[in-house]
């Protein structure tokens, strides 16, 4: 199959790359990977037996520092790792404790949260969601309201929290709250608790979003935790939040490879296919948008390659992210859109659909408006790139 | 396979690049830069300063930079709208490299280029990319046909061109041309046309793939010239908006001037980092260099246009008169984007590999 060659400058990381590709090709491609087609859509993306098989690997945390039990890779190396799991589609349901809560852990947590929380992440045995955004609170995150009131040795939590992505299927939720509602700036403060989502208090309420997974509104009325489940110490929360954002920055290369994947699919279709008598791969049309899509992608991965740079010399990418993002989901978007103009009504037709020409490129479609907003909007991104990588006025 | 170590390290590509934008500076200051272009005399000191720093040898010894320093000086020609021979002297170098030592008219040529003392302009012909390019052909020791779209033409003291049938090139000193027509245009200076009738010459064999390549080779650097002006173009309007104030405060301020300029930064940003990712490959001798190349210049056509169409609106009338910096670089990046078949060739040539090239046309 034709595809994109790969940019590897380092023979550490082709040779790291291809060990991927062949323990994916025995743990995943087959029995394991049919199996997991087969259920539906929804539940896709989480299975714990794989988790496990992952963490046993050593390949969770694999830029987390030795100390902790990662393996120090090298940002190229975790970037072609996520880059495999995700063309594989591969089951990742670890990633928020992987990506986020680990690292705010290592850096922030007291000894006892990372003997507590750690090796269970590392196994691939921790499930936790973000709690982040609010009815009030999305782009604008700092102006949250969910309160958590401190009373004797426990914190007491009150409020609701949105489109938390496996809100339903996790054990713990990482809570950003409100413990200083007088503080100026608002950031000021913020707090950051693990909670454990089966408790009194705590109602869960799962709805599916258009890409045909569940998010959820969770609703906290007394919730009760103790202080130890406060990371980084009080209205300390604004910080634990925005460094883990750097950790998940090489992330964002995932998505890139997902984009290579549905096009590597719709090229596959292109070349076997027949409208009318003519071999589509013929139409000077259809080969324009090809050639203008296969160029965008290599665009957004020598973003992300250009992230995991930055980070490789010490330096944080911060507008750098920004565009990153930005390219690459509005990308996601024209791709869906190509596709459903290439493929015609047929593109409409999803995986259950017996004549779909290509069934996931529908959902290509739907999936791609979480790209543009989820974790900081297009809007939000370009205020990023203008103000921190262009100096321009507030 | 791809050979590993570059022979240029990145603190050596920053000391280049300051030294060519220093010497530009002082040598072809931005004011003056519009008249400067179209006096022979001035394009000439700056061509000659440019071969005493060793500049115009780029590309015949890959110990001395490859196609990465290559693209690099040719963003600053664009930043500074300096329209010194470089491409030319580029391809010969390139060329000359494969038949050092042989007695065909190209080492003498190279020779004079590093020197100064030549000015080159190539027609590329059939391998141009471009449909109206034109074509020259070779039979009985003399050159027919026509070649559109060569810069330079009215500086050079000599003419290389690509020929098809049979594949190599011929090198002619300016007087045997039998006709240079400036074609005005968009272009500035002017691109020419050239015409030949059986006009004696010595045909130097190489291969078509090879002088596809060199083709190609020339679209990257007209392509990271257009980058340079397009910074170059970019930092006017984003320096304007920090400074311009209207309803009462820096239009800077306004969220659709930073929007607008946040995606002229991604653009910006994409094309330099997909050049220098092709010219990697090509220094390393990847044998996909050219997909990587396709992908640079389908990205860079449409994103640099609109790059310097931002800065325009950004600059308001302000940049809109000819005697302003802006409307140069306007002209730059459109001819050097739009020539050469443009992006819609470099799609085509990803579809190709993609899907497989499409069928003859019948």
């Amino acid at each position: 199959m034709a595809t994109l060659p790969a940019f590897d400058l380092d023979p550490a990381v082709s040779a790291f790359r291809r060990e991927v590709r062949e323990w994916l090709s025995v743990h995943w491609h087959g029995e394991r990977e049919a199996m997991h087609s087969r259920r539906p859509f929804k539940d896709r993306g989480y299975d714990p037996e794989f988790s496990r098989l992952v963490g046993q690997k050593g390949w969770i945390g694999l830029g987390w520092p030795e100390a902790f039990g990662g393996q120090a890779r090298s940002p190229a190396e975790q970037l072609a790792f996520v880059e495999e799991m995700e063309y594989a589609h591969a089951p990742r349901g670890y990633l928020v404790g992987e990506t986020i809560v680990g690292p705010a852990l290592i850096r922030h947590g007291t000894p006892e949260q990372q003997a507590r929380y750690l090796p269970a992440i590392l196994r691939g045995e921790m499930s936790i969601a973000l709690g982040y955004s609010e009815p009030e609170a999305g782009s604008d995150l700092a102006s949250l309201r969910t309160r958590a009131v401190r009373n004797g040795d426990d914190w007491i939590i009150n409020g609701q929290k949105l489109w938390s992505t496996g809100g339903d299927k996790s054990e713990h939720i990482w809570l950003a709250v409100r413990t200083d509602p007088d503080a100026k700036p608002k950031h000021a403060g913020i707090s950051v608790v693990i909670v454990p989502l089966k408790q009194a208090g705590i109602t869960i309420r799962p709805s599916i979003a258009m890409y045909g997974k569940t998010f959820s509104a969770t609703f906290y009325d007394d919730v009760r935790v103790p202080s130890s489940a406060m990371v980084g110490g009080v209205n300390n929360g604004w910080k634990v939040i925005t460094d883990a954002l750097a950790a998940e920055r090489v992330m964002i290369g995932g998505l890139v490879a997902l984009l290579q994947r549905s096009l590597d699919r719709l090229t596959e279709y292109v070349k076997r296919a027949e409208e009318g008598g003519q071999r589509l791969r013929e139409n000077t049309v259809i080969r324009d948008r090809i050639g203008a899509l296969a160029a965008d992608i290599e665009v957004a991965r020598q973003f992300a390659i250009r992230n995991a740079r930055l980070l490789e010399e010490g330096r944080t990418p911060l507008y750098e992210a920004a565009m990153t993002k930005v390219f690459a989901g509005e990308l996601q978007e024209r791709l869906g859109e190509a596709a459903l103009d290439i493929l015609g009504a047929g593109g409409l037709l999803s995986e259950d659909a017996p004549s779909a020409p290509i069934g996931e490129m529908e959902q290509v479609l739907r999936h791609s408006i979480m790209g543009v907003i989820g974790g900081g909007t297009a809007e939000i991104q370009r205020n990023i790139i203008a103000i921190r990588g262009l100096g321009l006025p507030r | 396979m791809a050979k590993e170590d570059a022979a240029i390290g990145e603190e050596e590509r920053t000391l280049l690049r300051d030294t060519v934008r220093g010497l530009l500076a002082e040598q072809w200051p931005v004011e003056g830069a519009v008249e400067r272009a179209n006096d022979q005399a001035a394009v000439n000191r700056i061509w000659r300063s440019l071969a005493a720093q060793g500049l115009t040898k780029l590309g015949f010894d890959p110990e001395e930079g490859g196609l990465r320093e290559i693209l690099l000086v040719f963003e600053e020609l664009g930043r500074a709208s300096c329209p010194v021979p470089l491409l030319s002297a580029v391809i010969v170098s390139l060329l000359a490299r494969r038949h050092r030592g042989a007695a065909d008219g190209l080492a003498g040529l190279c020779e004079a280029l590093h020197a100064g003392s030549a000015a080159a302009a190539v027609a590329f012909g059939a391998f141009d990319g471009d449909a109206a390019a034109g074509q020259v052909s070779f039979a009985g020791g003399a050159v027919s046909g026509r070649a559109a779209f060569v810069e330079n033409a009215a500086t050079a003291t000599y003419f290389v061109l690509f020929v098809d049938a049979p594949a190599g090139v011929v090198v002619l000193p300016a007087g045997a041309v039998m006709s240079v027509t400036p074609t005005p245009g968009l272009a500035v200076p002017a691109l020419s046309e050239l015409s030949f009738a059986g006009t004696n010459a010595a045909l130097v064999e190489v291969s078509a793939a090879r002088l596809a390549e060199l083709a190609e080779i020339a679209r990257l650097c007209c392509a990271a010239r257009a980058l340079g002006a397009a910074q170059r173009g970019f930092e006017l309007a984003h320096e304007h908006a920090k400074v311009r104030k209207q309803f009462g405060q820096f239009i800077g301020q306004f969220q659709a001037i930073q929007h607008k300029l946040a995606d002229c930064l991604t653009r910006l940003d994409g094309a330099r980092l997909t050049l220098d990712a092709a010219a990697t490959m090509f220094d390393r001798e990847h044998e996909d260099w050219r997909v990587f190349a396709a992908a640079s210049l389908a990205y860079a056509g449409p994103a640099l246009r609109q790059v310097v169409l931002e800065s325009h609106h950004t600059m308001g009338a302000i940049g809109y008169a000819e005697e302003h910096e802006m409307p140069r670089h306007f002209r730059r990046i459109h001819a050097d984007l739009a020539r050469f078949g443009g992006a819609h060739r470099a799609r085509a040539a990803l579809a190709d590999y993609l899907l497989g090239p499409a069928a003859p046309a019948r």
